[in-house]
């Protein structure tokens, strides 16, 4: 190598992100389904190379000088008693997906590894979790760590899972304090990465086995006299890979984490092997998808909640639809015709670029469907839908165009002051039951309809505290022949005790008037504030119509 | 003297020619009244109603409910909503009523008001609002409750545009064929394919003036042209019962 010069010190990106890294040097073995005495020695065989060799040991064969890779001959010659099973590397991959889920108590994000090129074929088992922003949900990392070692250590019942994990700030130093760190649980402060790499083997870099030879025929035994050398003789001598891993375990370069996502239990999906533009197309396909997602449904006795549609052009965007449904729903059709809804309404149009390349569909929640019973022997009726699932062929229509805001019905609520006492509720949530909040009201008091907010008028009363005589509403002026009133409403005071900030319209006593003109129009006003006491100059406002 | 039988044959041909497409038209113009059919509540309008078509107001058929002025669009509404009562009445127990309102009904006659559906004789649980759309999503909107076997009745709200015939005459075929009420309430009116249209105004007193404008289903007697005046909430006894401990703090003759 050239004269070795002090590369350019790189400032690490401050991302903010934490990674554990998860490394079970035993997971084969430990998770395996073979019973055996885990106070004895234990490994997994499989044939390699024209020979039957180890392929993972548990903790007690690797104390009595087995390794990964020996021949079962040698092994035996060593051990003649050892406890050996047929390695299933699918099964124990299966293990660590199922691990990961369970693992999503603590992160929503977690990834597998990288997949290493390892010498003899040897399945080197491990686990990534971004946890940024989720530690001090479990009291810091530290505690996060040891309640996750403490739980993964009794996650098989009777074996302990052997464990080593690393927290860092990217992933490639989080990969490889994990396994070559001095402490089985290491903790890296933020910013610190690099620091606490540097000492690390050349082997920490997730480098491949030939790049590992290399460095220990160069004499490099660890990572900082590596990164002395400038980038480009090393991309030179070691190729481009083994430089990107020193830059990510330095923290210099970026890097992305592949989630395991669960998969959904029921999708439909298509490929195209041209993309398409047509609307009239893509919603042909989209009625195929449907049809076969609503044949799964049904066989599994479930209907969909939400159904998201994926559509991918062949430029890589996404575009993603999701649809709501007002019940749990296996009709093809009633699918279709709200998709059809929904893509006429996409503003601007669906934007299909150069074509939509695949599309997927995938009943994101779901509920168990109960059949309904058909009657029998109405013969003179036309027969009847089941009502709610005919109302709720209705809501998702009215919802998937008009929008689940707009769709509403009134819900009760135990208040005295008016525009509190109801609210709307999207008919996508479920009805809730019939409490006796509205019986705390006199319907017949309160007008048909309400204003969307209380609208200031100019009144003229005979007295300050008394009832309107005449008042100009939206620039027309009303004469009053009759009123009936006041009904006082107080504000609820208790509001401001508990740190809830009162509404503009909420800070005052008001004066309800029922009041009627000459015409014979009814209306609903009050007076914002009592005179004299609350305030000098009572401000008026109508809030709402009689029939 | 063929030439005069000839002529004497044509003229009888386009008599009976014409006499045929007349009743062709009246047939077409004239809604026969099959259906099941609802009473207002109001005891002279259900008198008239009786007498001339056949017992109320149709169930499958579109109704329009106009404002005399801009002022009466809400004694029009109170009139469209006891309409809808009635219907709902009518109806079975688990269905609802679509009420949707256009944005500029919204702005204008505000929300209805879940506490005061009670004394108008609907139910709030029974309501399903649709707050503030176009014109056009409305009218959509209440095609496709007609389709729904669960939707009682649709009352829909426009304050400035109206529907144009077409759009009238459609929905007044799908309401027929449906069996089901679609109530329309307008500010303004057009050319209309309604069975009939009401137009309300207030009166004092808590009285309304109802004025049955077009009907759709008679061509013998026209209804009166001042209408009725009537008084809900006068006939109706919960109200009643309520109204009397308000004591009236001021009533001036003017």
């Amino acid at each position: 190598m050239s004269a070795p010069l002090p590369p350019k010190p790189q400032e690490p990106l401050l991302t903010g992100r934490r990674i554990i890294a998860l490394w079970f040097p035993h997971w084969a073995a430990e998770t395996s389904r073979a019973d055996y005495d885990v106070t004895q020695p234990f490994a997994l065989i499989d044939m390699h190379k024209n020979a039957q060799r180890l392929v993972a040991l548990n903790d007690v064969a690797g104390q009595a000088g087995l390794y990964p890779a020996m021949t079962l001959p040698d092994a035996r010659a060593l051990l003649p008693d050892m406890q050996t099973a047929m390695a299933d590397p699918q099964d124990a991959a299966a293990r660590l997906q199922k691990c990961a889920y369970w693992l999503q108590r603590y992160t929503p994000w977690i990834g597998e590894d990288t997949p290493l090129e390892t010498a003899d074929g040897l399945t080197d088992y491990g686990l990534l979790l971004d946890i940024s922003g989720c530690a001090h949900l479990f009291g810091g990392e530290r505690a996060l760590l040891e309640d996750m070692a403490a739980r993964l250590a009794t996650y098989r019942d009777g074996r302990s899972i052997t464990l080593r994990a690393a927290i860092a700030g990217s992933i490639g130093a989080a990969w490889g304090l994990a396994r070559f760190a001095p402490s089985d649980l290491t903790i890296v402060p933020e910013g610190q990465d690099a620091e606490a790499v540097l000492p690390l083997p050349p082997a920490a870099l997730r480098l491949s086995a030939p790049h590992i030879d290399l460095c220990q025929r160069l004499g490099l035994d660890t990572i900082a006299q590596l990164a002395r050398f400038p980038r480009a003789d090393l991309t030179r001598r070691f190729g481009p890979i083994p430089v990107l891993r020193l830059e990510q375990a330095l923290g210099q370069a970026g890097e992305s984490l592949n989630p395991y996502l669960p998969p959904p239990q029921f999708q439909a999906h298509k490929n195209l092997p041209q993309g398409i533009t047509q609307i009239e197309a893509l919603a042909t396909l989209i009625g195929g998808l449907c049809a076969a997602l609503a044949e799964q449904l049904q066989e599994a006795g479930q209907g969909a909640q939400r159904i998201d549609l994926t559509l991918t052009r062949s430029d890589n965007a996404v575009m993603a639809l999701s649809l709501p449904l007002a019940h749990p729903s296996a009709d093809a059709a009633h699918m279709l015709r709200l998709f059809e809804e929904r893509l006429t309404r996409l503003s601007g149009g669906l934007d299909a670029g150069f074509g939509v390349e695949q599309l997927r569909l995938v009943a994101a929640r779901t509920a168990p469907i109960i059949a309904p019973q058909e009657n029998i022997g109405l013969s003179g009726r036309l027969r009847k839908a089941a009502p709610m699932a005919a109302l709720g062929g209705l809501y998702d229509r009215l919802v998937s165009r008009l929008g689940a805001n707009v769709v509403v019905r009134p819900v009760p609520h135990a208040s005295y002051i008016p525009e509190r006492a109801v609210r709307f509720a999207s008919v996508l949530e479920a009805q809730q039951s019939d409490d006796d909040v509205a019986s705390i009201i006199d319907p017949a008091t309160r007008p048909l309809f309400m204003l969307c907010a209380p609208e200031p008028i100019e009144v003229i009363a005979e007295i300050p505290e008394g009832a309107p005589y005449r008042f100009r509403w939206r620039r027309v002026l009303y004469e009053v022949t009759a009123a009936y009133g006041p009904e006082r409403i107080a504000p609820e005071w208790w509001r401001g005790l508990t740190g809830e900030s009162l509404s503009h319209h909420n800070r005052r006593t008001r004066d309800y008037y029922r009041v009627e003109d000459m015409q014979g129009h009814r209306f609903w006003l009050y007076r914002d504030g009592l005179y004299d006491r609350e305030t000098d100059k009572p401000r008026w406002f109508m809030h709402g119509v009689f029939p | 003297m063929q030439r005069a039988l000839n002529s004497q044959v044509k003229k009888t041909n386009r008599q009976h020619n014409l006499s045929r497409l007349q009743t062709l038209v009246a047939r077409h113009e004239t809604v026969l009244q099959t259906g099941a059919s609802v009473t207002t509540g109001f005891a002279d309008i259900d008198a008239y109603l009786t007498a001339h078509a056949g017992g109320g107001l149709p169930c499958g058929g579109l109704h329009e409910v106009a404002a005399e002025t801009s002022a009466d669009m809400a004694v029009a509404l109170g009139f469209a909503h006891r309409l809808a009562a009635r219907f709902l009445h009518h109806a079975a127990e688990d269905d609802v009523l679509l009420y949707g309102q256009t944005h500029a009904a919204c702005r204008d006659g505000g929300q209805p008001y879940g506490p005061a559906l009670a004394a108008h004789g609907l139910s709030p649980q029974k309501l399903v609002y649709l707050d503030g759309v176009s014109l056009a999503d409305l009218l959509w909107a209440g095609e496709q409750a007609l389709s729904c076997t669960s939707v009682a009745c649709s009352l829909l709200t426009s304050s400035d545009s109206a529907p144009d015939f077409t759009h009238s005459r459609r929905l007044s075929l799908a309401a027929r064929t449906a069996e089901r009420p679609l109530l329309l309430a307008l500010g303004n009116t057009g050319a209309s394919a309604a069975t009939t249209r009401w137009r309300i105004a207030a009166l004092p007193h808590n009285g309304w003036q109802v004025r049955l404008e077009k009907l759709r289903l008679t061509h013998d007697t026209p209804p009166p042209t001042g209408g009725w005046a009537v008084y809900p909430h006068r006939t109706d006894v919960r109200v009643e019962k309520h109204d009397t401990h308000i004591m009236p703090l001021m009533r001036r003759a003017v």
